[in-house]
Order: structure tokens, then sequence, then C-alpha cells
């Protein structure tokens, strides 16, 4: 009996550190990043300085925003490869797009739709022709890739200067904003969709999707249908991003962001998301993007060699999930 | 047994009566030409350079055709290393080619001489003596006029940054070796501040790099030197960005648009000007003049220039910065 009470208690004090754990680990890692950076560096205050903080953030956006659409797609217990084929087609389109005479929210609209239809078929792929996540999208890795370079002719589309390119800009105008307006937009659909997922019914069924998709079915969800919202509304945010890439480019190029949906999914793992599914949350994806992007910055500013970088986030990232492998052990 | 020998003989008699015989007869000689990628503005003008050269050379009588075939993915040695062996394979005359890497480019490349297909290189080096002739810009040349530019900006006397390209790429280790060394020798009163920071593939992560150098250095730095199309267009965005461009001596490599513009606006002090569509047509030229039998070059400069808001306007310049890309690309 005594035991019995004992072990509640540890358990309970146990579940305590694990919520702890799960809410301000990657936080914790945020700060740990920043602090070793301003003991390191000569010069700490041009590190912790707001401009800085402004690079960084504009930096950590269009990684950001593929983030949450990442999280939505890997909480429900799948994965997409072909985001950075995705960017790079939807910049391309958004420049092809103001080329055209198009108006620059027209253009934006273009950009953001060619997203969700890349999506779109993702998510047909996925359900219809019963190919697993991780082949489909690989499969669109491939084909958007290709589609954004025969659209652009295999060169880089230069347009006319419009407010889309003053997105990501350092110095916003008006200057009352702070930082760039991207950065607002990106914590903006941020706090949304962490309110979509943890306080809707669709959240819900995003979450049991991924815990259990036969159970799921079971309780009437509609499977299939989800899927192919859910790869629809990634697809969207992802064609945000690609917009953001050209703004920060001034050009759409199809050649950008290979490699990127990698760093996307290295911000949701970091921040606590499961590649089984069932587990993430927005608000660890963005910390784990803005790990990233100050391990980048700091090791730029105190002149260590990439080499360093590349392991330092290859460690992180090995970490984080055995941090988590940990806390779901216990 | 007797039978199948016979038959087997005489298949092998057609095969090689029919490759000695079926090649020849038309008098049609193929050259494939590989570049790196396909999409910069540099490897257009390699691509009408050398169909200039078919088109000269099938007017003097010599029948040539250019085939024109990157690897599939920009910067991906394993498939270049494919289109090499494919065309080795395919048995075309010879192959012009610039190879992504040093090394990794040798063993197919004397493969491809062992059957009887030789190489020119252009553009970049080959660890390797197994091909006719290597027709390419003297970087390290480039890398003295940049220095020279900046040493006359800055009066011989500041503070340096030089933003290198990309670990491994032959072609631009030798500009940053030529800038640094000449800077060295020659202006004792300059003093380079940040060497060591590499902007990588794309003018994205050649951005962000350049952001965060400024970071840090923005407030000391007088000069800076770019060593290819994507680190200069990334700075060049970078100093945009922060309101810094012409406020700092900047001195790029390779044209495009962008550039010119930034010359005029006084936002870029200099750049160094190679000469790809003479590359392409040297390139040919001498591949097919070997073919023929006729000695040629172990080496062959294509020439690099200085280009600043002096000389822009002059015929040579003009002629170099818009190489008429239509006339030969269709």
């Amino acid at each position: 009996m005594v035991a019995d009470i004992k072990q509640t208690r540890t358990f309970w004090r146990v579940g305590l550190l694990q919520t702890w754990l799960n809410r301000l680990g990657p936080v914790l890692g945020l700060l740990l990043v920043i602090l070793v950076f301003s003991v390191l560096m000569d010069t700490p205050a041009r590190f912790l300085s707001p401009n800085n903080l402004r690079i960084v953030l504009s930096q950590t956006v269009i990684v950001a925003i593929g983030a949450i659409g990442m999280t939505l797609i890997i909480i429900s217990g799948g994965i997409d490869l072909a985001v950075g084929s995705t960017i790079a087609l939807t910049g391309v389109v958004t420049a092809l797009g103001i080329n055209a005479g198009l108006s620059p929210t027209l253009a934006l609209a273009l950009g953001i739709l060619t997203g969700g239809l890349v999506g779109i078929v993702n998510g047909l792929v996925i359900t219809r022709l019963k190919v697993v996540p991780f082949i489909a999208t690989l499969g669109m890795l491939g084909i958007a890739r290709g589609i954004a370079k025969w659209l652009a002719s295999q060169q880089t589309v230069n347009m006319p200067g419009t407010w889309l390119n003053e997105l990501l800009v350092m110095f916003p105008d008006p200057p009352w904003l702070l930082v760039a307006p991207g950065v607002w937009i990106t914590i903006v659909l941020a706090i949304a969709a962490a309110i979509v997922l943890r306080n809707t019914v669709f959240g819900r069924r995003v979450f049991a999707l991924g815990s259990n998709e036969a159970a799921a079915r079971a309780c009437g969800i509609a499977t299939d249908r989800l899927k192919i919202w859910i790869y629809a509304l990634a697809g969207l945010l992802f064609g945000l991003a690609g917009v953001m890439q050209m703004s920060r480019l001034r050009q759409g190029d199809p050649t950008v962001a290979a490699g990127s949906e990698l760093d996307i999914i290295a911000a949701v793992v970091i921040g606590g998301g499961s590649l089984s599914g069932g587990e993430g949350s927005i608000l660890g994806s963005m910390i784990g993007a803005l790990i990233m992007a100050f391990l980048r910055n700091g090791c730029q500013q105190i002149g260590w060699p990439n080499y360093i970088q590349e392991i330092i986030i290859g460690a992180i990232i090995v970490v984080a999930v055995a941090i988590d492998r940990w806390r779901t052990r216990v | 047994m007797r039978k199948t020998l016979l038959l087997l003989s005489m298949i092998l008699l057609a095969a090689v009566s029919c490759t000695k015989t079926g090649a020849p007869s038309s008098k049609k000689l193929i050259i494939a030409v590989i570049p790196k990628g396909t999409t910069h503005e540099f490897w257009k003008s390699i691509h009408a350079g050398s169909n200039k050269a078919a088109s000269e050379l099938s007017a003097q009588g010599t029948d040539v055709e250019v085939i024109w075939k990157g690897p599939l993915r920009e910067d991906d040695r394993e498939q270049q290393i494919q289109v090499v062996e494919g065309f080795a394979a395919q048995g075309v005359n010879g192959m012009v080619l610039a190879p992504l890497d040093d090394r990794a480019l040798v063993r197919p490349v004397s493969d491809a001489k062992r059957a009887g297909v030789p190489t020119v290189i252009i553009d970049s080096g080959l660890q390797s003596s197994d091909f006719v002739s290597f027709v390419a810009t003297d970087n390290r040349k480039g890398g003295l006029l940049a220095a020279d530019r900046m040493g006359q900006l800055l009066n011989g006397k500041g503070k340096v940054i030089v933003l290198r390209y990309a670990e491994g790429s032959a072609s631009t280790t030798e500009r940053e070796a030529g800038f640094l060394d000449e800077i060295k020798a020659k202006f004792p009163g300059i003093e380079l501040i940040s060497t060591n920071q590499y902007a990588g593939a794309t003018r994205e992560t050649a951005k962000r790099a350049a952001e965060n150098l400024l970071n840090q250095f923005g407030e000391d730095v007088q000069g800076i030197f770019t060593p290819n199309e994507s680190s200069t267009a990334g700075m060049l965005l970078a100093l945009q960005d922060i309101g810094k461009a012409g406020k700092v001596s900047f001195v790029g490599f390779d044209a495009s648009q962008t550039f010119i513009d930034a010359i005029n606006a006084n936002q870029l002090h200099g750049i160094v000007v190679q000469n790809p569509f003479n590359m392409g047509y040297l390139g040919v030229k001498t591949m097919v003049e070997s073919l023929q039998g006729k000695p040629v070059q172990q080496k062959i400069d294509t020439g690099v220039m200085l280009v600043t808001k002096d000389n822009l306007s002059s015929p040579d310049v003009q002629t170099l910065l818009h190489p008429p890309l239509d006339q030969y690309l269709k």
C-alpha cells in the first residue's frame, strides 16, 4: 500500500517532469545555443543586437513557414520530401505571374495556390494510388523541380520590383513594424496553426490519424479525405514559403532550396515531432527552426568553418531525438 | 557448337563492320558538350559558343553536330559521371567537358579515352593527363585583377572581407588564392579580416552567409571580394538590404544584368568577367582540330577582363556581356 503510493508519487513527478521537458526542452536548447555563442564571441554585443535578431528572424521565415506545414504532416504520420522543390516551383510561378502582368496580390495567390495544388496531387497519390508518403513525395521532389526548370526555361526569372520584394527586408517600412512583414506573417500563421491543432476537431483528427490510423478510421474519421486536406493545407504553406524565397532573392530561381526539406524536417524533429506520427507541436518546430538559424548565424560570426556548423547541427538533431526517446521511455 | 561459334563470329563481324563503316560514312563529327549545370547564364553562353563553332565548321565543310547535355541536377558529380559514361558508350567522336570535380571525373575521362573517345576539358581543371587540351579562364589572373582593383579603390589601405564560394571548387579556389596572394604581396596596408567563410551553392545560402558576416564586420569593413556569380549576387542583396550597398568597395566575379545595374548605381565597383562564349567556341573547335589530326595547345586561355563603370559602355565589353545567345540557341 505504502509502496503503491510511493510509486504513484514518483510517477506523478516524472509525469510533471515530462510535460515540463516537453514544453520547455526546445526553448532551453535555443537559450543554451544563444548563451554559448554570447560567451564564445569576442563581440557579443553584435551577436545579441536587435539587428542580428532581425537577420536571424528573416533567415528563419522560409524554414519556419515550411515547418508549420511539415508539423501538420508529420503529426499525421506522413512526410513530405518535395518541400524544397515546391518552394522553387512556387517562387518561379509567382515571378512569372508578375512578369505576365498580374498584380502582386494575384501573383502571390497564384504562388500559394500552386503549392496547394502540389499538395493535393501528393495527397491523391498517397490515398488513391496507395503509394507511401515517402515515395509519393520523393517522386514529387523530382517532378516539381523539373517543372520549375521547365517553366523558367532553365534560368532564373527576373521580375520588376513590387511590394512582394519587401516581405523579408531587414528594415521594414513602416519602421514601427520592427521586423520584416514576413516575420509577422509567420508568427500569425504559427499561432493560428497551433490553435487549429490544439482546439479544433480537425486538429484532434490529425493527431488521431498519426497515433493510430486504423483506430481513427474505426472511429469514423474519413482518413483518406483528411490526408488530402493535410497535404493541401501544408502545400499552401509551402507555396507561401516559395513566395518568401522569391522575395528574398528578388527573382524566381528554379534551383534554389534544394535540400531545404531536410532543414524543415530537422526543425520539426528538434522541436519534438515524432516521425512515427501523433506527436509534435508548432511552437517546438518554430524553436527548432530558430535553433538552426542561430547556429548558422553564430558559427559564421565567430568565424568557424562550415564543417563545424554541419557537425553541430547533425549532433543536435540526434541529441534532440535521443532526449525524446528517453522521455517516452520513463 | 560449331554452328553457334560461326553464328557468333558472324554477328561480331557484322557489329565490327557496322561501327567501322556506320559512323564515318556520314562523315559527321558528333561532339558532346557537358556543362556543370544548365540554368546559369554562364552555361547558356558556353552552349551558344559551341553551337557557333559547330555552324562555322560545318560551313567550312566539316560537318559537326553538338549534343548538349548537363547533369540532371546541378552540382551532382555522380550524375555527371553517368552522362560522360553514357556518351563514351554511345560512341560520340569527342567530348567537351566542364568537370564538376577535378578528381571524381578522372576515371570516366580515362575510360572514355581508352574507348576511343577523346575529351577537351573546359572551365575547371582535371587532375589527369588523359585529355586533349584544357580550355579555360585563367582564374588566378582573374583573382589578381580583382585584387588590383581593390587596392586601387582603397588606396592600398583598409579592411577587406573575402566570402569564398564553396569547398572543393577548383576554379573559385584559384580566384580566391590569386586575390589573397596579390593583396598580401602588393598592398601590405590592406588587412584581411575574414577569409574563411563560404557562401555555398546558391544565392540563398550566399545571402545568408553575407548577412551574418556583415552583422559581425559591417561596421569595420571597407572592401569585399566575392569569387563567382551566386556569391556576388547574395552579397549584393545583403548589402542592399542593410543600406550599405555603395558604401563599401565591392568587387565581384561574373556578369549578369543585376550586376550591370549595380555597377551603374555605384553599388558594385568592378566585376571580373570571363568569356564563356569563347570557351564554348574554342572548346568545340579544339576538339575538332584534334580529331582532324592537327596539333593543339595543351592549355588555352579564353581571357578575363575587369569591367567597371568606366569601360562598361565600350564595344569590347558590350559584346562580352551580351554574347549573341539568340542567334545560336534555338
